[in-house]
């Protein structure tokens, strides 16, 4: 029996590169109407290169996944976006990083502004010693953002409202957040970060210390806040890529080698690197 | 080729080793825990003798011998000008009074030198305590009362015991004429053993019955004040400053080495260095608290420097980055969370800091606390003196009765220190608690 | 059985508790397309009003396309949620289904276009037997949607008596059909086409039994076919 594949159906197969980390990257760096750009970044630790010429946007409104093997620089790059790397001495950041059409690193951007802008939970949930309503307090309290008592309380409120948290921890504001269970937790501090009203949210691994019931909490938050945040997610878990993610963006050894829609990349990768590492073909 | 020399064992061949080292090694443990009860016995038993020897020898000098006097209060004798004010009462005569009831319940000895050995018996202070007395208690004026004086100090080593009546009258202290009256007197149950006033009270005295810690105490919370107003907050600052803010380079480097050769430089060097800049430089007044506070504080800044940054370093980097990652600024976040959750091991550091410069005595010879001050001083730049050095100097007295004094007071000084040290315990334990 | 059912839209995560409604929603939605086919050929047997049959060509592209979204949805789906237990005999047998309702469009628009070509020239000749086998077969592709639907086992085992019944009107209208053939040599083109109607009807029906079957491994998690090589069996 002939073969009934037309010419036309050949040229969508999959054109599988060489192993090489790629010098472009493939799929669509650039969105329509990005929240963040970034463009030639380069990060170094001293004398060892992190990051190598990342060039990427962030779409507004949507959930990008960073994906990689362990040391691939996705870490990096996602405290890149908030200047989290300035507290390191010995980090130097070059290249252009963009919120809203200005450049991150102007001296006329305080990063204390900027951080406001741009949140970030981290992968071990780290609330303060404080009560529940004084964690989520202390962001408005330092940026001013609350101009009397009844305001702040308000923001409490629709912050841990908005983090599903509210009906679970009405009744005792003012215990300590480190009370609270590992779920909790790390929802109390997604409820800190939106506090502040950011226009992105960055999240290291959130839900690695976390049970999957717990997991499957914060998810579904991650999916409810998409509407009104950016968020860009480092995750260890393909599977929690695929699952709550509109882009993801493949990193390896310090270079990103492809991104796109999630969908596309989970079923038919263009760079046969993201496909080893997605089938665990390489560890 | 590989190397067919190391055969891998079977669980059961493996199980049976481990069976047969299990004895010598239980053995090896079994003699470390021996070793070890025995050095925590040993330390135990010194520290038994230590306190067992002060305080054998330290509270009997709680208490003194008092004699009590009915004393009749005779207004023109006491209050001549009768204004009852200090200096109207100066004029009176209270030795008289003293004495003639002193005679009275000896009944009545006759001749210079009986009359003499009686006035023997009782403290030269005692008309001091009769002037507060009137003073205190006007209204009992032109009546008879009971006033309980202090004994002179040979009449309270007799009364211990330790001037035994069988030595020859020509090596005691005492005569047996005295010994008559003494015995007299407690026949008649007037010789009383009550817990000294005096001691907590009174302050230096060349007179052992009278000596007190007072002045020393006040001396010593006065310098230690100074001392923790000064270096506390220098001490945090610098903890801060080096392990937040300082850049890692060579010079901060040097300092931190520095800071930790410090901690171990005797104290007498710090008091040499006070000598020769706050007093001699500056030129300011030798013994005060003040200058006393300031070398102390300069003593225990390591101590707190170096106990502060390990408080410092324990605080963890999460907490750090989730205040900068909300977009606190450097210092908001040192002042806000870094600091707060600090505090417990910085006070901590300072309580045992302080503890330490309380019973430090050398650097404070060295400024000249020394000097035999009477007076209690009242503010950091009035002449005083600290406890340590007053239990050193009452050392150096003869008298029997400073003997039981000094140990008394090293029991005063021993249980302020205690408590000090059980504070930062207990201020440890309670705020660790909180995360 | 109605638990189960409540229970597939648990799940913490909203999302995918809407795309496994889409799911359902779309499947069921197939199986409607394909259920308006038989209608149309039914009640053309009984009206013979030929209009009846010209959507049949609109139905089936409907159908064709229902499939390609429907895989699409299942490969989504795998993809994104990487299903398992109940979910994974959910998608499973979804993707199971697709198949046997596109093949059961693609019979139905071979009957619909020989019923045309059959019966059109008035004759009634073997509407009847046509009609029985039909009429049978409706409802068994409506029992075997209902089941699917409400996860009804009850209602898949009628499902196999019912093809039990449809073999029997089968056999008896095939032998009919061959006395016909022989009666009247002139119609055996004419009475042939009408059997390869009764065969693609019967065809459908078989269709409808694998939905059922398919039914009873997503619910019980037991595959009960092929019983002469499988242990598996279904009381």
């Amino acid at each position: 029996m002939e073969t009934i594949v037309s010419d036309s159906m050949v040229q969508n197969t999959n054109q599988v590169e060489g192993r090489a980390v790629p010098e472009k990257t493939l799929g669509e760096i650039q969105v329509d109407n990005p929240r963040m750009t970034a463009r030639n970044v380069n990060v170094f630790y001293g004398e060892k290169q992190a990051i190598d010429n990342i060039s990427l946007d962030i779409g507004m409104s949507q959930v990008i996944s960073f994906i990689g093997p362990s040391g691939c620089g996705k870490s990096t790059f996602l405290r890149c976006l908030n200047r989290m790397n300035d507290t390191i001495d010995i980090c130097k950041v070059d290249g252009e990083i963009k919120i809203d059409h200005q450049n991150i690193y102007d001296p006329a951007i305080d990063v204390v502004s900027l951080r406001a802008r741009v949140g970030m939970v981290f992968q071990k949930p780290n609330p303060f010693p404080k009560s529940i309503f004084d964690n989520i307090a202390y962001g408005p309290r330092i940026h001013g953002l609350a101009a009397s008592k009844v305001e702040l309380d308000q923001i409490v409120e629709s912050s841990l409202q908005r983090a599903g948290l509210w009906e679970e921890v009405k009744d005792r504001l003012d215990q300590p957040g480190t009370g609270l269970s590992g779920g909790q937790q790390q929802r109390l501090c997604i409820a800190r970060a939106i506090a502040v009203s950011p226009e992105v949210i960055l999240m290291d691994e959130p839900c690695s210390a976390l049970d999957p019931i717990a997991t499957a909490k914060v998810e579904e938050l991650i999916h409810e806040l998409r509407e009104q945040y950016t968020i860009v997610i480092v995750t260890h878990s393909m599977q929690q890529a695929a699952r709550i993610s509109d882009r993801t963006a493949y990193f390896h050894l310090g270079k990103l080698v492809e991104v796109g829609d999630t969908k596309q990349v989970f079923t038919n990768p263009k760079h046969e690197l993201t496909q080893d590492y997605i089938t665990g073909r390489f560890g | 080729m590989t190397d067919r020399t190391y055969q891998r064992l079977d669980p059961q061949q493996a199980a049976e080793r481990v069976k047969a080292s299990i004895n010598l090694r239980k053995r090896k443990e079994t003699r470390f825990l021996w070793l070890g009860k025995t050095a925590v016995a040993i330390a135990l038993g010194f520290l038994v003798l230590l306190f067992a020897g002060i305080l054998s020898k330290g509270i009997p000098g709680l208490f003194q011998y008092y004699v009590t006097l009915d004393v009749q209060l005779d207004a023109r004798q006491l209050d001549p000008s009768g204004q009852l004010t200090v200096e109207s009462i100066a004029g009176g005569d209270f030795d008289g009074a003293i004495l003639t009831s002193l005679y009275e319940a000896l009944g009545n000895p006759e001749g210079r030198k009986a009359k003499r050995e009686a006035r023997r018996l009782i403290s030269s202070g005692s008309s001091q305590r009769l002037m507060s007395y009137v003073l205190d208690n006007p209204e009992q004026l032109e009546s008879m009362v009971s006033i309980q004086f202090a004994v002179d100090d040979d009449v309270d080593t007799f009364l211990r015991g330790l001037i035994s009546r069988e030595t020859p009258e020509a090596d005691r202290r005492i005569s047996d004429q005295l010994i008559g009256y003494i015995d007299a007197l407690e026949a008649e149950g007037r010789i009383s053993y009550e817990i000294s006033d005096y001691l907590f009270f009174g302050s230096a005295s060349r007179d052992a019955e009278m000596a007190g810690i007072r002045g020393a105490l006040v001396g010593s919370i006065l310098t230690l004040l100074v001392c923790i107003v000064i270096a506390f907050p220098l001490g945090v600052a610098t903890a801060v400053y080096l392990e937040e803010m300082a850049p890692k380079n060579r010079f901060t480097e040097i300092i931190e080495i520095n800071i930790n050769n410090l901690a171990a430089v005797p104290s007498v060097v710090f008091g040499i260095m006070g000598l020769a800049i706050f007093i001699v430089a500056f030129g300011m007044p030798r013994s005060i608290p003040l200058v006393g506070g300031v070398v102390l504080a300069l003593m225990t800044l390591p101590t707190i420097i170096i106990s502060s940054r390990a408080a410092i370093r324990a605080v963890p980097p999460s907490i750090r980055d989730a205040a900068l990652g909300v977009g606190a600024s450097k210092m908001q976040t040192i002042m806000h969370h870094v600091l707060p959750l600090a505090m417990p091991g910085m006070l901590t550091g300072t309580i045992i800091g302080m503890a330490q410069a309380l019973g430090e005595t050398a650097p404070l010879l060295m400024i000249g606390m020394v000097a035999f001050i009477v007076d209690v001083p009242a503010g950091v730049t009035d002449p005083g003196t600290v406890l340590p050095v007053q239990i050193f100097m009452w050392a150096d007295f003869a008298e029997r009765m400073f003997v039981q004094k000094t140990s008394a007071a090293i029991i005063v000084l021993l249980a302020f220190l205690i408590s000090m040290n059980a504070a930062a315990i207990l201020l440890r334990k309670k705020l660790e608690r909180r995360w | 059985m109605n638990d189960l059912n409540d229970d597939f839209f648990r799940h913490i995560s909203s999302e995918f508790n809407e795309e496994l409604e889409a799911l359902r929603r779309s499947i069921l939605e197939m199986g409607g397309l394909v259920e308006e086919q038989l209608r149309a050929a039914l009640q053309f047997y009984s009206t013979q009003d030929s209009s009846l049959l010209s959507k049949t060509d609109e139905i089936e592209k409907k159908i064709n396309a229902a499939e390609i979204d429907l895989d699409e949805q299942v490969e989504t789906l795998i993809v994104r949620r990487q299903p398992i237990a109940s979910d994974l005999r959910l998608v499973l047998a979804v993707s199971k289904i697709v198949r046997d309702l596109e093949r059961m469009g693609d019979e139905l628009e071979k009957v619909g276009s020989l019923s045309l070509e059959c019966f059109m020239s008035g004759s009634d000749v073997g509407v009847t037997e046509i009609q029985q086998i039909a009429e049978q077969v409706a409802k068994m592709l409506n029992e075997s949607l209902n089941a699917f639907a409400r996860l009804d086992l009850d209602l898949a085992r009628e499902i196999f008596q019912r093809e039990r019944e449809v073999d029997k009107v089968y056999q008896s209208a095939l032998r009919a059909l061959a006395t016909f053939m022989i009666e009247d040599p002139r119609n055996i083109g004419r009475i042939l086409n009408i059997v390869w109607i009764a065969r693609s009807l019967e065809r459908v029906g078989d269709h409808a039994t694998n939905i059922a079957e398919y039914v009873i491994y997503l619910v019980q998690g037991v595959d009960v076919r092929h019983p002469a090589v499988n242990q598996n069996s279904f009381e």
